[in-house]
């Protein structure tokens, strides 16, 4: 018996996946939630420390209850899926087992084993999150990633790096200077960002864990708005050497590859297609400041936007069908998706100004800035505008997200 | 994701079927693969490396996979020192401020009043250079006011090329909406940000 089980779940689980493709489409309308509960944690040996098992459950809770599929229940009674976890401490280091089981069918659907330092809990909980996602949907959880933002400190604004949900905050610069728009490679390692650090505004590449950094653009005028092509090869920026801000495409190195656009107008913010075929971004050239698409080696451009008299900070969803962007008007700015052809256009936000979206790199969320609650915090929302929560570290100006692959 | 969802209750029903349809016994709950993980060698902590879950030997009825998160390296944080030294800052109170409409780089006539009193200043200054510095107000996108203070900055600097000022003793840079004159959120406040900025560099 077991064997057919296992034969049938065999048999079903590549379909899942393959529909799947590691990505979920969380903009279609769920018919049923599963009901997920965190069970709280057991010891391996001995008693869990309260202050875990709370921190356990407080995070399954979050993670699970953001992915979009379940539905975070505060008992066993009903549910679909119990997360079990047992942890044990000896010395600085603790394990952390964790088990996805199928309360139905009394199975368990996925298990795995942590162990490390104890300051380590949290990342081994968002790496069972993940885990969970990757079961359940076929397509990996984006919870072991890390955001990159800027902070306002005295007047200058610098970077950090947190995890997703705001814990473990991390300073990156520290020049008393002006820091921007920072950019994750895709392999999560580097970034690449802008400081007024030796006065002019140059684009810098810096890799995170040594802090070996260099300076990769150093042209007269702007080096600004860099991202990454989705090999990791080339950027995309702006500069302004030329005479108006215009994009170019750099090597890694900083070298000059191709010159996009060329025109009077102001041209800004470039972000790729997921295949690296195409660049939208924006331009005034038709009088207010809308968005635009692009081949990757500046043919072929046409105009997305054309409602709203100000769009703005495009970015392209990692599945390549929705383009999401920010609208002036009311005062404030909110985010809208829209599909690469046009249509679809929708509002995702309306409470407070909401700007600098971005998608995290399974596709699942939007992460962007919002004023709603007074000073400029991050959020993040599923990608069809459901759940909106503050990921904020703290009640410092932060802003300018990026969400990154997993570490 | 609809599709999805039916297709696990799809599993779901069937496993049900299956189990419903032979008896307890073959429901075997277990919970006690750890000694069989226990056997598993562990992986080497690999710093910096995506951790990866290690498939337990692939006999094993519960694989529970054995997975040390990769050590979380704390990011190296820049030092004091490394923040360069900005260009020899000297405000000249002679040099007028230039104001902005909003969205707007055009120069109004009070705005070329103030260029042509700056053009005057810089006459008497031989050799003085200057460097104009572009500003936004915090209303705009931030991507698009870099651009638009670059924008402002060169208008000035053109008008005053135009009035004879020689071209290299003017640079430009734009600060986009980065170091407003007035940090509140209002039209006053919005007004006296929108503008450029002319500042002696010797």
């Amino acid at each position: 018996m077991r064997i057919i089980m296992l034969l049938a779940l065999l048999l079903l689980a590549p379909q899942m996946t393959q529909a799947a493709e590691g990505y979920i489409d969380v903009t279609a309308p769920v018919s049923r939630k599963l009901k997920l509960f965190p069970a709280p944690a057991t010891g391996l040996a001995g008693q869990v420390p309260p202050e875990v098992s709370k921190e356990l459950s407080e995070l399954f809770g979050m993670d699970l209850g953001l992915a979009g599929p379940f539905e975070v229940s505060g008992d066993g009674a009903g549910a679909d899926l119990i997360l079990k976890s047992s942890y044990s401490a000896q010395g600085g280091n603790i394990t952390l087992e964790c088990r996805l089981v199928d309360r139905v069918l009394n199975r368990e659907i996925t298990a795995k084993r942590y162990s490390g330092s104890s300051k380590e809990l949290r990342r081994m909980g968002h790496a069972f999150s993940d885990e969970v996602l990757r079961a359940v949907t076929g397509g990996k959880g984006p919870f072991t990633g890390k955001i990159a933002y800027v902070t306002k400190v005295s007047g200058n604004k610098e970077i950090f790096v947190m995890d997703y949900d705001g814990h473990n905050p991390q300073r990156l610069t520290n020049n008393g200077s002006i820091n921007l728009k920072p950019d994750f490679a895709p392999s999560g390692k580097e970034i690449i960002y802008t400081s007024y650090k030796k006065g002019n505004p140059d684009l810098y590449r810096r890799e995170l864990f040594t802090g070996l950094e260099a300076r990769i653009s150093s042209r007269s005028g702007l080096n600004a708005m860099g991202a990454y092509s989705p090999d990791g090869s080339k950027i995309a920026m702006v500069m302004s050497k030329d005479g108006n801000s215009e994009i170019y495409l750099i090597s890694r190195d900083g070298k000059e590859l191709a010159r996009l656009t060329n025109n009077h107008a102001i041209d800004v913010s470039p972000a790729w297609s997921p295949d690296g075929s195409r660049i939208v971004f924006v331009s005034d050239r038709l009088g207010k400041p809308q968005v635009f698409i692009m081949n990757a080696d500046g043919g072929n451009v046409h105009r997305l936007t054309t409602n709203g008299a100000y769009n703005v900070t495009p970015r392209w969803s990692p599945k390549g069908d929705r383009i999401v962007y920010a609208r002036q008007g009311g005062g404030g700015f909110q985010i809208y998706a829209i599909n690469p052809d046009g249509t679809q256009d929708t509002q995702l936000t309306s409470a407070g100004s909401n700007e600098h979206p971005r998608f995290s790199p399974d596709g699942r969320f939007i992460v962007f800035s919002s004023t709603r609650d007074g000073a400029e915090a991050i959020y993040l929302m599923r990608a069809d505008g459901s759940g909106q929560t503050r990921v904020s570290p703290n009640k410092s100006q932060n802003s300018h997200p990026t969400w990154s692959v997993n570490w | 994701m609809r599709k999805m969802i039916l297709g696990s209750l799809v599993v779901l029903t069937f496993g049900a079927l299956l189990s419903a349809g032979c008896a307890k016994k073959n429901v075997v709950k277990t919970e006690e693969p750890i000694s069989a993980a226990q056997s598993a060698p562990a992986p080497a902590p690999a710093p910096a490396t995506p951790q990866q879950a290690r498939p337990e030997a692939p006999a094993a009825q519960q694989p529970i996979t054995e997975t040390t998160p990769s050590r979380e390296q704390p990011v190296a944080q820049e030092t004091a020192k490394d923040a360069g030294k900005g260009a020899a800052q000297e405000v000249q109170l002679e040099l007028q401020k230039v104001y902005f409409n909003f969205d707007s780089s055009d120069l109004s006539e009070e705005a070329r009043g103030s260029l042509s009193k700056n053009a005057e200043y810089l006459n008497r200054q031989a050799g003085t250079k200057v460097r104009i510095e572009g500003n936004c107000d915090e209303r705009g996108s931030d991507d698009y006011n870099m651009a638009l203070g670059e924008r402002r900055a060169k208008s000035a600097k053109d008008y005053l090329v135009n009035l004879g000022i020689a071209s290299d003793r003017l640079s430009t840079i734009s600060y986009g909406e980065e170091k407003p004159a007035d940090p509140s959120h209002d039209e006053s406040a919005w007004a006296k940000n929108r503008r450029d900025e002319f500042v002696i560099v010797k």
